[in-house]
């Protein structure tokens, strides 16, 4: 169970492992939130390696997402397994948020949000 | 019906990993499979965070009263708590009924309700109930496969 990150280009790659439940959602809210404080905007969350997700993991990705979004940035996901495309579509968070298949197409996906944002 | 398996935890959330990994562990004994162990663990785990956060209010506010028993072709989850009456009717409704969310909609997309939400569309069957002595009692059904209704 970890996050990492790290800033490639104007955006950064937040990547998820293990649980995206209680234990694990508030480091996440923490990261997020410290990234926007300092004024970041753009951010690919890698969902390879996440077995799980429950609705305050789901609202703490939807949170950042509004803050990015309210100032012009994005945050677009990829590398969902089964289980969470499941879970994203039965709450209609498939359609709120960009997912992508793997990482080049989420890279490619952000360079363009981030040119169009300039 | 099944014999009965209790577990009963003080309501905080670093106790609802444990509810679920009893949960499922029953499941996975009781012949369900993967997906439904695993649908079965979000509807519980959403189940215990309502309990805690609207419920009690907060943590350490009273116990969960957690069991699991098999009757018929039915998975049957049980959840007490001592808390003020539940009312599921007061929860708003999932996002994605009438009005799914719109991309574009950045300042209005609900996150309220979801674990409720999850709940109905995880399991077969979701009742609450309430009387002053007991409290609030939630039950969740999933139907185990064919091959196990004899049980």
């Amino acid at each position: 169970m970890s996050i990492q990150q790290q800033q490639t280009g104007s955006s950064h790659l937040i990547r998820i492992s293990g649980r995206l439940d209680q234990a694990q959602t508030p480091q996440l809210e923490a990261v997020l939130n410290s990234l926007l404080e300092a004024s970041h905007y753009h951010f690919i969350i890698e969902l390879t390696e996440t077995t799980y997700i429950n609705s305050g993991g789901l609202r703490s990705l939807v949170s950042a997402w509004r803050k990015a979004r309210q100032q012009a940035g994005n945050l677009i996901l990829f590398g969902l397994n089964e289980r969470l495309q499941e879970i994203f579509s039965m709450v209609g968070f498939d359609k709120v948020f960009q997912i992508y298949p793997d990482a080049a197409a989420a890279r490619e996906a952000m360079q363009k949000i981030v040119n169009n944002a300039l | 019906m099944g014999e009965k398996n209790v577990l009963i935890l003080p309501g905080r959330y670093e106790n609802i990993r444990r509810i679920c990994q009893f949960v499922t562990e029953g499941a996975t004994r009781s012949g369900l499979d993967e997906t439904a162990v695993f649908h079965i663990e979000l509807a519980c785990d959403e189940a215990s965070a309502n309990i805690i956060e609207h419920t009690y209010g907060a943590e350490d506010g009273g116990d969960i009263h957690i069991s699991w028993h098999v009757a018929g072709n039915m998975f049957i989850v049980t959840i007490l708590d001592n808390g003020p009456r539940f009312n599921p009717g007061t929860v708003p409704p999932p996002p994605s009924a009438s009005h799914p969310p719109q991309p574009d909609d950045v300042d209005n997309i609900r996150v309220g309700g979801l674990g409720m939400h999850f709940m109905r569309q995880l399991m077969d069957e979701v009742t609450f109930d309430y009387t002053p002595d007991q409290g609030n009692t939630l039950v969740m059904k999933k139907k185990l496969p064919a091959k196990m209704d004899k049980q």
